[in-house]
């Protein structure tokens, strides 16, 4: 029977993968690919499918998982976001020269713009250092095509896929038909070779030239794949401008042209940028006097294209070198380039004075805020009050916000909060300088990425303070599990793994865990954990701040709500509306103090104990 | 090519996405293609939320400004930040107390462009009916009730008793159906 939904682009990408027979699928999860693994999660339940899924404690681990299962036959992919990729990216790098026996596909969602990443990185550019072919989603519904044929593709040629959705393809919301879904009941088998799987620099080489070999052949195939390689030359046809473009800037320039019924520009369509469909886009070039190459984020199809001469494109300085090129800019590069090639230009000449008064508004700055009644502001809040003076380095979730509150100095990478304390501790420590250093993770982050580092800093005498905070969840990314939770991608039971458990592990002796809600004994708990860490005796202190997330839990995080209200004791000093950011406070203009906005306000009650003068009571 | 397109937008935890939800199937229930874009992620955390609805032809998910022909804005200063996206023409729902929009220096713009606003104290129809959460029912219930979208109110009305979840539909319901009347009656 066939059905009908308004799906994701990401559940569109796991029904894809489902589809293709899927037998394996890992993740970490990350923005813009966290939706993947719960959308097939429920099309497995629904459809009783036997496909196995995790949450991995990371990137690499999910990488690695896959690839298994893909070389003991099965039909296997792992999901993260391309910063993901990065972490994975040891295991990608191999896992091409070994490619597979059943499929492997790796999905890496990328983030121009960036909107929640710390880089705009192109994933097709780590596909092409990998040597593994990449394919680019224009829309949700190629995305859940190209998902299945990802799979098709990588058990054919016995090498791992990288399907690279962008954060518009992801997010995206699209109407999707799709029919009943089959389990995949391929049995797992293994062959012993290691000369192959476990293969020594010399065996390498000969891989390498395989999978060169594969490449060769894969650029032929795409050559010729018209469901994703497409243009619209007429033979014989010369073009003042062709052009050519490759995921979500596909769709904009389809939309724009046909709006504005411009069939006097040939068009060509890259889905599979690596290994680049050569002749497909020699034939094309040849047609045209100019190339417009429109690709997102970095430059792959426009270092691709031989005839230098022809192209336009961010090399030439006609696409910008950084930004997501949403339809605006898209519009603009094209008519300036229609204009610039003497052609008639778009009909639409943009009125900026729109843009203009808006921008003469004055309007909020909306900056993203921790929620109101979130423990992770109670943490910072003593951090800082216990030690004001520290460097705080933190980590990736949703306490990097913890900046607003001044209890944030560094963000890296996953897991830089505890390496970048010891390698502060030990530049300082060199020069002789007890510099206090109070690093903050959270609990997911620390499982990802936490334990490689603490282990170094115990074993080369590091010192300084480190603060788990500990919300049970992955909040940031739309709350998936962690194994301090216990609770596994399906929701079945999983063994939990104590935070306390692991700290200790790795040879951690100052372990405390405190409820961040209560201001004194937290603020008190980081006092202490600063003495031991300057004792001579001392070490690294961890405290793990442990109060479940409120947006996850509300009734367990706030079991009593407290009715706040704020007396005439305020002396409008803001220290709550500057030092503790809750969103639920704010100054009323007309009462001429702070007051408690009652929609927002979750109840928690810790800002009773923040107010200097105890005007914030309880009702 | 023929594509409505809608803005809606508002602050992270409003429930623009939801709104947008409604909106979706009801064009996806009537046959029409449909495609469209959320944010997630950072920007939800009480940051600036906007999402982008194509109904019709398009493959694009995200709407170029000056071609929208409606926005929803559940917030005054987000119905302000959005408005380039408005196409000449286009229809303007907000949530603000009647009277009090536009600011002046809005004014000329929303007149030379031909734009149509109507406002409704969504949040207060919301507070007063005991469901601080439902701002984004009673803008579409009176977005619904000028029945000039590009689908009617009894269409959307359907939706939201269809996709509520069980135990907020009565005041889904209740919320919508209120703000439908105001609208009505405007």
């Amino acid at each position: 029977m066939m059905k009908k939904q308004i799906l994701l682009g990401n559940e569109a990408i796991a029904l894809g993968l489902l589809e293709g027979g899927c037998q394996i699928l890992t993740s970490y999860p990350g923005t813009p690919s966290s939706e993947i693994l719960p959308g097939a999660v429920k099309l497995i339940k629904s459809e009783g499918l036997n496909t196995y899924t995790e949450w991995s404690t990371n990137e690499k681990v999910a990488l690695d998982n896959a690839f298994a299962a893909a070389i003991a036959g099965k039909r296997a992919a792992c999901c993260m976001k391309q910063v993901g990729l990065n972490v994975a990216a040891d295991s990608l790098m191999s896992a091409a020269y070994l490619g597979t026996v059943g499929a492997l596909v790796i999905i890496s969602c990328d983030d121009p713009g960036p909107h929640s990443s710390q880089t705009e990185q192109d994933s097709r550019l780590m596909a092409r250092l990998a040597k593994v072919p990449v394919l680019d989603p224009s829309t949700a519904e190629e995305a859940r095509l190209m998902a299945k044929f990802a799979l098709d593709l990588s058990e054919e040629y016995k090498v791992p896929v990288v399907l690279r959705p962008a954060i518009r393809v992801c997010h995206a919301r699209q109407d999707i038909t799709w029919e009943k879904l089959h389990s995949n009941d391929t049995s797992a088998s293994f062959e012993k070779d290691p000369t192959h799987w476990a293969a020594t620099p010399r065996f390498r080489y000969l891989l390498h030239k395989e999978l060169n070999k594969k490449l060769q052949e894969m650029s032929r195939r795409f050559d010729t794949l018209k469901q994703f390689n497409f243009h619209n030359l007429q033979e014989g046809k010369s073009y003042n401008l062709g052009i050519i473009a490759g995921g979500v800037p596909y769709a904009v320039v389809r939309d724009i042209l046909a709006e504005e019924d411009r069939d006097d520009i040939a068009v060509l369509k890259i889905g599979t940028p690596y290994p680049f469909p050569e002749r497909l886009a020699q034939e094309f070039v040849n047609a045209c006097e100019k190339i417009l190459v429109l690709e997102e984020t970095d430059t792959v199809i426009e270092y691709f294209l031989r005839d230098r001469q022809k192209v336009l494109g961010r090399l030439s300085g006609h696409v910008p070198q950084e930004g997501e090129l949403v339809p605006d800019v898209i519009y603009e590069i094209i008519d300036k380039t229609f204009k610039e090639r003497g052609m008639e230009p778009l009909s639409d000449q943009m009125d900026r004075s729109a843009m203009e008064l808006v921008g003469s508004l004055d309007l909020p700055v909306r900056r993203p805020t921790l929620c109101p009644g979130c423990p992770h502001r109670a943490s910072f809040f003593s951090i800082k009050k216990a030690k004001p003076k520290a460097i705080f380095t933190s980590d990736i979730g949703c306490y990097t916000l913890g900046l607003n509150l001044g209890g944030v100095d560094t963000c890296l990478d996953m897991g830089a909060a505890i390496t970048m304390a010891s390698g502060f501790y030990h530049a300082f420590a060199q020069d002789g300088i007890e510099q206090p250093v109070v690093a903050t993770i959270g609990d997911s982050t620390f499982y990802h990425s936490g334990t490689a580092g603490l282990l170094n800093a115990v074993y080369n005498g590091s010192r300084f303070v480190l603060v788990i905070l500990d919300n049970e969840i992955t909040a940031m990314t739309g709350m998936q599990p962690t194994p301090g939770l216990g609770v596994r991608a399906d929701g079945s039971k999983g063994r939990q793994i104590a935070l306390e458990q692991v700290v200790r592990g790795c040879g951690v002796d100052f372990v405390e865990v405190v409820d961040p809600y209560d201001i004194k004994a937290m603020t008190n708990v980081v006092k202490k954990a600063a003495q031991y860490v300057a004792e001579p005796e001392g070490g690294i202190a961890v405290i793990i701040a442990r109060h479940p997330c409120v947006i996850a839990y509300r009734s367990e995080a706030i079991p009593e709500p407290k009715r706040i209200t704020i007396t005439e004791d305020c002396v409008e000093c803001n220290l709550c509306i500057e030092k503790f950011e809750c969103p639920a406070l704010y100054r009323d203009e007309e009462l001429g103090r702070t007051a408690v906005n009652p929609v927002l306000c979750t109840g928690c009650g810790v800002c009773i104990e923040v107010c200097p003068k105890g005007a914030i009571v309880e009702a | 090519m023929e594509t409505t397109n809608i803005i809606l937008c508002g602050l992270g935890g409003q429930g623009v996405l939801f709104m947008t939800r409604i909106l979706a199937e009801t064009a996806m229930h009537r046959g029409q293609k449909v495609v469209g874009a959320e944010t997630h992620g950072m920007a939800q955390r009480g940051g600036s939320v906007i999402s982008h609805l194509r109904l019709g032809e398009a493959e694009g998910s995200l709407i170029r400004s000056g071609t929208a022909h409606y926005l929803l804005a559940l917030d005054e200063h987000e119905a302000y930040r959005y408005l380039p996206f408005l196409a000449k023409g286009g229809k303007l729902y907000v949530n603000v107390e009647p009277g009090m929009f536009p600011r002046p220096e809005v004014g000329a713009h929303i007149k030379s462009n031909k734009i149509v606003y109507r406002c409704v104290a969504a949040t207060k129809i919301a507070l007063d009916l005991g469901a601080p959460m439902s701002t984004n029912l009673a803008l579409l219930g009176y977005f619904a009730g000028f029945d000039d979208g590009p689908f009617s109110g009894r269409e959307i009305r359907q939706t939201v008793e269809r996709v509520s979840p069980e135990r907020f539909r009565e005041m889904n319901l209740k919320v919508f159906d209120s703000s439908l009347e105001t609208g009505e009656r405007t």
